[in-house]
């Protein structure tokens, strides 16, 4: 599932610089799967194209159902801005898609870098992976149950980088909802070995954060969703330092 | 321990030891009319037994004391390995700076750097003045150091032995607390250091002394600040929970953060990074002053046991409602106080107990049943509880009111000379605590404080109350617990 997304080959340290020489605070979302598939991350196939016809045509390079979103530094919350439509099943729907989205009052009047096309990810459980850095310890990583149990209940597990595969491991058994990822309530259990694996890749011994944590003040991948084969980096914001 | 493990453990041994053990000290501050603190310093370590070379330092007294002065620290018959230093803020800069490479370690206690505003810059001048004199500087805003094996303290303890607990208090005030508390509850010192600003030496050099020092085997640190936080982090996992390290942090929460902040003039860390590193390296994480001496208690005195980490507690003693209460306290606290099974509960029945005697556990004993045979009969229930209960820990409590005008005063040593018979018949099985509980009449607590101090030299660890031990041992616990996970 690596991305492409028309960006080439651009290594994690150029994807920063160039978010820094664009006096950007933190990188798009795009910058950011690349980044995290730059450590092995994975993140949904996808393409950038400019109009409803790009796009359409696009279509044929990907598997449905697909997801569209808006690329602008001006909107933080792209679904409350209408700039998000998931569940497109064809290139007729996501020509559709692209028009309705130009015409939303909050879209218009923003600055566009162009639109996100992606495959959807497989159904899962959420998960939070975060990262931030602490003015003492220096990285921390974070691992979270998504939805309410991260934003309402506070239920996560920080470390301080780099992490084991033990404390990896024992983050997620430290969740008060632990239970979800063990198939609680009639499903069938997620995989553990792809969020410890993310874990690792995001906040262990050569990862994201021990490598680049003087640039990272904080990062986000949320919801990562993880099906019983593996996870899925499905959106990822990455806060620069001053 | 590979061979640059031992290089890196022999050197910061020997960078120490004149610190430790000084052969030489001077103190600079004292008047010649002997009542300032830099006097009563002198006195204290004469007193402790120090008998060194003492060199005052005095800008025109010729004697101090009794002692020859000196006009400056350049200027003493052999180089200093400890400078005590408690003159005024700005006064400091200029002393050190005469010493010519001829002092080892400054202490400086004065305040008035760092930790208040106006005195940043004052602080970086210290800091370039040790440098230019050639010295470590401990502090400033500090209160001192206690080391037992230099006979060298700035506290007034009267004599002590050296034990096996070393500790960094970046509190003077609280440091003195923490040996005076401590020398009360039966806590051995190897080292206590007072470092306030941590100017030059912070507490995690000190700390890596004490993991090397042979002296040393249970950890403790009153923290404020990190200071250097990965630091820290480092050097406890690559110490691999070896000695049990148990941390008071000051300044955990926002309102705690803004006094800290007040008191040391840095920034404190978030409380997440705090409950990591303990989650990452096993320290164990105390709340409160009474936790980390319990707990510091309780890793000096016990050995543990990784191999089956702590987890069924048997208590046994007179007072029902408070071994229930404490059940709950230490279920909460993720500790079992199982019933028994079967088995032990038909060999204790054989026993033939008098009545009101609970048979399983809690074992409520009342003083009748406890000061049958002088106190003996707790030999052959004990027995029984270790051979088929097989409990982690023996919390034995002792309500001391229910035994006044009773029973002989042997009863209470019986009981636990019966304890200590059984606890060496099932070697590495069970941890033992003691909880002396009283009600603070003035004679009953002064047998409590005897009492205390016999079973204290006997090496078990004594508390005031169940829930007390109760946290020494989930401390205990999870200690073994992260040893066990990381040895697997």
């Amino acid at each position: 599932m690596e991305g492409d997304g028309g960006g080439g080959m651009t290594t994690p340290a150029e994807l920063i610089a160039q978010a820094r020489a664009a006096k950007r605070a933190a990188l798009d979302e795009l910058a950011g799967k690349r980044l995290l598939a730059g450590f092995g991350v994975s993140v949904p196939r996808s393409r950038v194209v400019q109009d409803a016809g790009a796009a359409a045509a696009a279509c044929r390079e990907l598997k449905p159902p697909l997801v569209l979103k808006i690329m602008s530094p001006d909107l933080l919350h792209k679904s409350d801005a209408g700039g998000v439509k998931v569940g497109l099943g064809s290139a007729a729907e996501v020509e559709d898609a692209v028009r309705a989205m130009m015409k939303q009052p909050a879209i218009e009047s923003a600055r566009i870098d162009g639109f996100l096309l992606e495959e959807m990810a497989p159904v899962g459980v959420e998960v939070v992976v975060g990262g931030l850095r602490d003015p003492q310890f220096g990285p921390l990583v974070m691992a979270g149950l998504g939805g309410v149990f991260v934003e309402v209940l506070a239920d996560v597990a920080f470390r301080i980088c780099p992490v084991t595969r033990l404390d990896a491991e024992e983050m997620l058994d430290e969740l008060k909802g632990a239970a979800l990822l063990r198939g609680a309530r009639g499903r069938r259990p997620v995989s553990r070995e792809a969020i410890v694996d993310v874990l690792l890749k995001v906040g262990g011994e050569s990862g994201l954060l021990m490598t680049h944590g003087a640039d990272i003040a904080e990062a986000d991948i949320n919801p990562l969703i993880v099906s019983e084969r593996g996870a899925v980096a499905v959106d990822a914001r990455f806060v620069l330092t001053q | 321990m590979t061979k640059n493990e031992k290089r890196v453990t022999s050197n910061v041994i020997e960078q120490f030891r004149p610190l430790f053990e000084p052969k030489t000290v001077a103190v600079v501050g004292a008047s010649t009319e002997g009542a300032a603190l830099p006097n009563i310093f002198i006195r204290r370590i004469r007193e402790f037994g120090y008998n060194g070379a003492i060199y005052p330092i005095h800008p025109a007294a010729k004697e101090i004391d009794g002692l020859p002065a000196y006009r400056s620290l350049g200027e003493t018959p052999e180089p200093v390995d400890y400078a005590y230093i408690a003159i005024a803020a700005a006064q400091v800069p200029p002393l050190l700076e005469e010493a010519r490479g001829r002092v080892r370690f400054a202490q400086v206690i004065s305040s008035g750097f760092g930790e208040v505003d106006e005195g940043r810059e004052l602080q970086l001048a210290l800091v370039a003045a040790a440098r230019t004199g050639g010295m470590r500087l401990i502090g400033p805003n500090c209160l001192g150091l206690h080391t037992p094996r230099g006979r060298v303290t700035f506290t007034e303890t009267g004599p002590v032995e050296a034990g096996p607990v070393g500790v960094v208090s970046q509190s003077g005030g609280l440091g003195t607390d923490i040996i005076r508390r401590g020398l009360t509850r039966g806590l051995g010192f190897s080292g206590l250091v007072t470092v306030g600003n941590c100017a030059d030496i912070g507490a995690n050099d000190l700390l890596e002394f004490y993991l090397a020092d042979a002296q040393t085997r249970v950890i403790g640190l009153y923290l404020e600040t990190a200071g250097d936080g990965r630091r820290l982090f480092e050097i406890l996992r690559g110490a691999r929970a070896g000695k049990p390290v148990v941390i008071l942090k000051g300044g955990r929460t926002r309102q705690g953060r803004a006094a800290a902040a007040s008191h040391t003039g840095s920034l404190a860390g978030d409380d997440r990074a705090w409950v990591a590193l303990s989650k990452q390296t096993g320290c164990v994480m105390a709340d409160t002053l009474d936790g980390f001496i319990d707990a510091l208690l309780a890793f000096q005195a016990l050995a543990p046991q990784p191999r089956h980490p702590t987890r069924r507690v048997v208590l046994f003693g007179n007072g029902g409602g408070a071994s229930v209460l404490a059940t709950d306290q230490l279920s909460r606290i993720g500790l079992d106080v199982d019933t028994f099974e079967r088995q032990t509960v038909d060999d204790l029945a054989r026993l033939k107990l008098p009545p009101g005697t609970s048979i399983t556990n809690p074992v409520d004993a009342p003083v009748g049943t406890l000061q049958q045979e002088d106190g003996r009969v707790a030999e052959k229930i004990l027995e029984v509880i270790y051979g088929s209960g097989r409990p982690d820990a023996l919390v034995m409590h002792l309500n001391l009111s229910a035994f006044v005008g009773r029973t002989r005063d042997e009863v209470l040593d019986n009981l636990v000379q019966a304890a200590l018979r059984v606890q060496a018949r099932f070697p590495g099985q069970a941890h033992f605590l003691l909880v002396l509980r009283s009600d603070g009449e003035p004679a009953l607590e002064e047998r409590k404080r005897v009492f205390r101090a016999r079973a204290v030299a006997l090496g078990i660890p004594v508390y005031d109350e169940i829930a007390n031990a109760g946290q020494a041992l989930a401390a205990l616990a999870f200690h073994e617990r992260f040893v066990q996970s990381r040895n697997r």
